[in-house]
């Protein structure tokens, strides 16, 4: 029978979870990084800075309120249900977790929630065309018709060319979707969507075994060779180009600029060639598992993946759509069904709201999730953890059942070496509320990256930041 | 919209005054036409939407977000004509205004549509002065294979290795907005090119083929079946069912695949239907078998036949497996034939299989054979296409090489390649020469290259290198095969014939009648009745135990792999032939409502409950009204795509019948509405009738604005189960349905008789039509739609053709020439293929290509 991905085995643990070569960042200095009080701030400022964006999709379980916000009693008090897709009703530190978050109680230090964020600019367009904006905030429904650039992608432009690879984008579904029906989280620009990878087998060679059985020598005449090549497919398309009418034209640049962007991923691979590749077990994980069989398996080698790709340095940068708001025609829409025995498709669950069932799935979504925070959590990086330099931001843009766009469900993980203060609930309603790119704007100052605005943003959230 | 003045089939009109006349008092003086212009907006336009309109959509509330009272009476104002064409429509439709308030005189409603259509006609007569240029699109996923097929001249497998192409529920995706590329996508392509090529092109020296052979003898046949005997179930180890497994074939070439096979056909059955499967073993995580090939074997035994096959060893998955304990890795790959007949019978183990498989169609095959690659000509006539043989080869390479391009890319291109485009390629050509070890190596990556080109993987039909006539061959092959045009388009291109109705016409007569047109009908129905969705549907097995056929193929649930085709993969095939049936036999496009006959085969007969029809391939069978079928209403692929799997859902029919065939566009449910459950209370997951929670649904005011324009088109479909049968009885709400007993029901008719005890509620079908009578069931609302709504079908499946077709969306200025096709059609009696030769005749079809030429003039 096939290994089950996060079934590693001990040799693999102790080489780094299937990571045989000597890692850039992990206990750089030795076997057990010292735990000395004086952590060398040097150290700190040298750490990759990553990030990861999440989504989930049909919105999440919360009986305990409207639009996503709890009813609160006369002391005001938050309503709180078991089954919430929140662990506590009322804002503050985080105290306790209930039955669907119960599987981040042992990250509580490394976890905030937040509630009451948005993107408005998709309020009109319904829930089910929210997750186009998930990480780009962009008001599809008037200005930004075809969408805008994601906030990885940014981060991708502004850092990305660190490792290997700018970015990774990743989806259960695969492809990019249409707009207002996106399978992506990641967008390069306006109707510039980046198809995500779905299927675990080609992402693990395009991160490990980009070469096939080609010696680098040879890799790198034939890289030359494309780059020759595609001067020429450059020259001849622009000639071709200039004759067209204006729309042909338009519609054309697309392509003229893919092939430039080859050309430069060309060179970017060249260079590349001369930093040996990390060498990882491609039997550690069970690359041939596909969502149709084995929706746990499945997302978790995809999570796996991601782990791989930051823990080898490969990447900073990563989304992975787990669900797309337009599920129907794939799988994904039996996922209730293979994982809970739910008679009825995902979809229906955020309709029809069955109290446990609505909670199981939200509980299994969280169990996932979790299980990627305790990887990173689990491997020492420098004089502290993976997680403390990976941002990892997990939530809906389709938060209830009503086909709102209102008050998202958010998690925001991970982070402590770029200031991130966690522990917390907190809240953004009435007249504190504020627009959910103020985050992206935190996001990007956590990353280096000097924004003072992005999307929407009125401001930024900097206070978690520790200030 | 035909003439309504000539029409007197607009019933709808006649419809909405007869409600009128009940709904209030009516003043019988005829109206005068509304004033051209501002003048006649102010006069009456105006205070017509602010008696009946505004008061709902104005400044107050703005329902469904539509406002009149900014609208000016200037029609060219920004963008406005869309509005005004919505409007046009609902006053049309008699949707508006709702029928509890004040209504309008029936003859001022018409003068003010009138007003609006020739205020628009003035607009589209001045907006087609200056019309937008085509928009290049980039090639569908469909397309792409097709095209790299018929220019390689077989047939290689793609789809998968590239993004899957978004999809638009009941609209197409051939268009410029949503064939989009970037760097990812240009990347596939090219990895696609460099596969094709490594198979198109092979090298010089003849290789030795891989050959095997096994075969089975008939040893045993008086213990049951013998080892050459192939059952639906129960067969023997070591058997010909366990196929012929390969190690080690080589990664390119073409296969022959031979056997010799016979039929035991028992009494009451026609055939033994067959499946060669070639792949690898299929487990819960490995790519499945390919099929090779399908067969209907009727000789006996006694007179085997030898049957052969071709195809591509690189279509077939291979899997990895150690040879040895420590041995090093090797492809391997299984031949497996399979019978697929099926007759509906519950597959419920070995036991079972005992007792009726010698009553069960079997096959006998006695040996299998297979060669990769085949040598008998070499090169291969695909290379020598490519490669010609010419003795300039040895004489002038550099000559030689911009002859194959030349050729290569006068049909990549579908075009002639112009002088500077071939010399920039021959410029390619001598940049990979020296990196790479052969001549073939060199050309290989120079072709991939030109498959790569904008040339090729766009429409570029409207780019000043294509004339007037290789743009009509593109666009008809694009249309009608969803292909790249074949010898004859190109050569009639060539000729410059290409202009001519009368060579037009022949074409499309040839196009539809040959079987790449299969394409273009599987493409465009899918698309357009937004099927696919049936696939993924959970069905409640426990409700249905025998719809799908699963085997479990690993430890947990989820794992269970479909175990032969089922009914649910003919269904679509039921779908797309019906269509394919209508244009083949010419047949009037209302048979989408209703037809005398369905497009079966045995299997799905039996589901559907039809008598008399054996044999497995797919047919047109006449129906009865008794039998509950005909038109598209009633296919199980739309039954069950528009359910839940357990229930009917009234609302997911309704929106289909609306958006699929009646060309209404319903909008997504609105933000911050009470799901149907907080209306309705206490429902559960498993609610077997969704119609009573939507009756209750209704009851809330914000929900009833939206819905009694909708649940009314799906409760006539509730007497069609979630599996797309007729079963006019349910469970009583509330029933737990797991009674299923595999001994007790296992035949046909005792599943009837298992049915027959849960099902015992009769259905309500019953509803009232928005501003319309109330129907009974499908048959009535069949009725109505024929009667009342005809026009509104015809013109439907008249855009949604010219949409496919054109690859944009439609604007108003298409609304005429939609108009100007309609009423061909009518006189026609709206037979398909007719309507097809009308659209390709029509000069917005080919106004594209000849616009650019007066450009050019």
């Amino acid at each position: 029978m096939a290994r089950k991905s996060w079934h590693l085995n001990r040799r693999q643990l102790i080489q780094g979870t299937g990571v045989a070569m000597a890692l850039p960042y992990l206990n750089a200095m030795g076997m057990v990084a010292s735990r000395a009080n004086d952590a060398p701030a040097v150290e700190a400022a040298t750490m990759p800075r990553r990030f990861i964006g999440t989504y989930i999709s049909y919105g999440v379980y919360q009986p305990d309120g409207q639009s996503g916000i709890p009813r609160r009693d006369k002391e005001g008090n938050c309503e709180h249900h078991e089954w919430s897709w929140w662990p506590q009703g009322n804002p503050g530190k985080l105290k306790s977790f209930n039955k669907s978050t119960a599987p981040f109680e042992p990250l509580r230090d490394n976890i905030t929630y937040l509630r009451g964020l948005d993107h408005k600019g998709v309020y009109r367009l319904g829930g089910h065309s929210s997750g186009d904006v998930f990480l780009t905030g962009a008001d599809m429904a008037e200005v930004e018709t075809t969408n805008n650039i994601s906030i990885d992608q940014l981060m991708a432009n502004h850092h990305g060319h660190q490792t290997r690879h700018a970015s990774l984008v990743m989806g259960t579904e695969g492809g990019t979707g249409s707009y207002l029906r996106t399978k992506t989280m990641s967008h390069r620009g306006p109707g510039k969507p980046i198809p995500s990878l779905h299927k675990p087998d080609e992402i693990f060679n395009r991160l490990f075994h980009p070469y096939g059985n080609q010696g680098i020598e040879q890799v790198r005449a034939g890289l030359k060779r494309d780059s020759s090549i595609l001067d020429l497919m450059m020259e001849h398309s622009r000639s071709f180009h200039a004759d067209l009418g204006k729309q042909d034209k338009r519609k054309l640049d697309e392509y003229l600029e893919s092939v430039r962007e080859i050309e430069k991923r060309v060179e970017r691979t060249r260079d590349w060639t001369h930093t040996p590749l990390p060498e990882v077990d491609r039997d550690s994980l069970n690359l041939t598992v596909d969502h149709k069989t084995g929706p746990a398996e499945y997302i978790r080698v995809m999570y796996d993946l991601a782990y791989l790709a930051f823990v080898t340095d490969q990447t900073r940068y990563a989304t992975y759509m787990t669900e797309s708001e337009q599920s129907s025609s794939s799988e994904l829409w039996n996922y209730a069904n293979y994982v809970l025995g739910y008679k009825g498709a995902t979809h229906d669950i955020a309709h029809k709201r069955p109290q446990v069932i609505s909670g199981k799935w939200d509980l299994w979504r969280a169990e996932n999730h979790a299980y990627f925070l305790k990887r990173l959590a689990d491997t020492e990086e420098g004089d502290g953890t993976m997680l403390d330099n990976t941002l990892c931001l997990w939530g809906s843009a389709h938060p209830h059942s009503s086909h709102s766009g209102l008050n998202y469900p958010l998690q925001l993980a991970g982070g402590k070496n770029m200031g991130l203060k966690h522990g917390q609930l907190l809240e953004f309603v009435g007249d504190q509320k504020v627009p959910m790119a103020n985050l992206f704007v935190t996001l990007l100052h956590a990353m280096n990256i000097p924004a003072e605005k992005f999307a929407d943003s009125s401001g930024n959230l900097d206070q978690l930041l520790g200030g | 919209m035909f003439d309504r003045s000539s029409n007197p089939g607009h019933l709808l009109k006649g419809f909405l005054f007869s409600i009128l006349a009940w709904v209030g008092p009516l003043l019988a003086t005829g109206q005068t036409p509304v004033e051209a212009g501002k003048v006649g907006y102010a006069s009456r336009v105006k205070p017509f939407f602010e008696t009946y309109c505004v008061k709902c959509h104005g400044p107050d509330k703005s329902k469904g977000e539509i406002t009149l009272h900014t609208l000016r009476g200037d029609l060219s104002v920004g963008g406005g004509l869309e509005k005004w064409e919505s409007i046009l429509d609902i006053l049309d439709f008699g949707e508006m205004p709702p029928i509890d308030e004040p209504q309008p005189q029936p003859s001022e409603v018409e003068a003010i549509i009138q007003w609006i259509e020739s205020e628009m006609r003035l607009q589209v007569k001045n907006a087609s002065q200056r019309v937008p240029e085509p928009k290049a699109r980039r090639l569908t996923n469909v397309e792409f294979q097709n095209t790299l097929n018929e220019l390689l001249g077989f047939e290689l497998d793609v789809i998968d290795d590239l993004p899957e192409d978004p999809e638009l529920h009941y609209g197409f995706n051939n268009s410029a907005g949503l064939m989009r590329m970037g760097p990812e996508q240009l990347n596939r392509y090219l990895e696609i090119a460099r596969k094709a090529m490594r198979a198109a092109i092979v090298d010089p020296k003849k290789p030795e083929p891989y050959q095997k052979r096994r075969q089975w003898t008939s040893i045993g046949r008086d213990r049951g079946m013998a080892l050459d005997e192939l059952g639906i179930w129960g067969n023997r180890r070591g058997s010909v069912a366990g196929g012929m497994g390969m190690r080690d074939l080589p990664k390119h070439g073409e296969y022959r695949l031979r056997m010799q096979a016979s039929g035991i056909v028992p009494p009451g059955y026609t055939e033994v239907p067959l499946k060669i499967d070639m792949g690898t073993q299929p487990g819960p995580t490995e790519t499945p078998f390919k099929t090779v090939a399908k067969l209907y074997l009727t000789n006996t035994p006694d007179e085997p036949k030898v049957f052969e096959f071709r195809g591509r060893i690189e279509n077939h998955p291979t899997s990895l497996v150690r040879s040895g304990k420590q041995g090093p890795l090797v492809r391997e790959m299984t031949i497996k034939p399979r019978i697929f007949y099926d007759n509906g019978t519950h597959n419920d183990g070995a036991n079972y299989a005992k007792i009726r498989q010698l009553a069960m169609p079997r096959a006998v095959i006695n040996w299998i054979e297979i060669e990769v690659p085949v040598v008998d000509v070499w090169p291969p006539q695909h290379h020598t296409k490519i490669l010609f043989p010419s003795p300039l080869r040895e004489s002038d390479e550099s000559a030689y090489v911009r002859q194959v391009l030349k050729r290569f890319m006068g049909r990549a291109y579908r075009r002639p390649a112009t002088a500077p485009e071939v010399d920039r390629f021959a410029k390619l050509f001598r940049i990979v020469r020296p990196g790479v070890q052969t001549f073939e190596d060199a050309i290989r990556e120079t072709l991939s290259m030109v498959m790569i080109s904008p040339q090729f993987l766009y429409h570029t039909e409207s780019s000043p290198a294509t004339n007037q006539h290789h743009a009509m061959a593109s666009k008809l092959a694009y249309f009608l095969w969803a292909s790249m045009p074949d010898a004859e388009l190109l050569d009639l291109a060539a000729q410059e014939r290409l202009d001519n109705d009368k060579v037009i016409r022949q074409q499309v007569q040839r196009m539809l009648e040959d079987d790449r047109s299969h394409a273009f009908v599987e493409n465009f129905t899918l698309q357009w009745l937004s099927i696919r969705k049936m696939l993924t549907v959970p069905i409640n097995e426990k409700l249905y135990p025998r719809f799908l056929y699963r085997v479990s193929a690993g430890e947990t649930r989820g794992t269970e792999v479909p175990y032969l085709i089922t009914v649910r993969d003919f269904m679509m095939q039921e779908t797309v032939g019906f269509v394919g049936e209508l244009i083949r036999g010419n047949r009037s496009v209302l048979n989408v409502v209703d037809s005398d006959f369905a497009f079966l085969n045995e299997r799905l007969a039996r589901h559907y409950g039809i008598e008399g029809v054996r044999g497995m391939e797919m047919r047109p069978v006449p129906v009865a009204p008794k039998d509950q079928l005909g038109g598209l209403l009633t296919q199980g692929s739309v039954l069950i795509g528009n359910g839940t799997g357990t229930a009917p859902h009234p609302i997911y029919r309704a929106v289909w019948l609306r958006e699929a065939i009646l060309g209404d566009h319903v909008p997504p449910p609105p933000s911050e509405v009470p799901a149907l459950e907080e209306t309705a209370g206490g429902a559960t997951e498993e609610a077997l009738s969704i119609a009573e929670l939507l009756a209750k649904h209704r009851t809330v005011e914000s929900c009833n604005d939206c819905h009694f324009r909708l649940d009314p088109w799906g409760i006539p479909f509730e007497d069609y189960n979630a599996i797309g049968r007729f079963q006019p009885r349910v469970p009583r709400d509330g029933t737990r349905v797991s009674g299923f007993n595999a001994d007790k029901h296992g035949d046909l008719a005792g599943y009837q008789a298992y049915l027959d005890e849960i099902n015992t509620v009769k259905v309500n079908s019953r509803a009232r039509v928005p501003h319309g009578p109330e129907v009974d069931g499908m048959r009535e609302l069949k009725n109505f739609l024929l009667t009342q709504r005809r026009d509104d079908i015809v013109e439907n499946v008249i855009r949604r053709l010219l949409t496919y077709g054109l690859g944009r969306q439609l604007t108003f200025r298409d609304r005429f020439a939609v108009d100007a096709i309609c009423k061909q059609a009518e006189k026609t009696d709206f037979g398909m293929r007719d309507i097809l030769v009308f659209i390709c005749l029509s000069d917005v079809f080919r106004e594209e290509t000849r616009r650019r030429q007066d450009k050019k003039d």
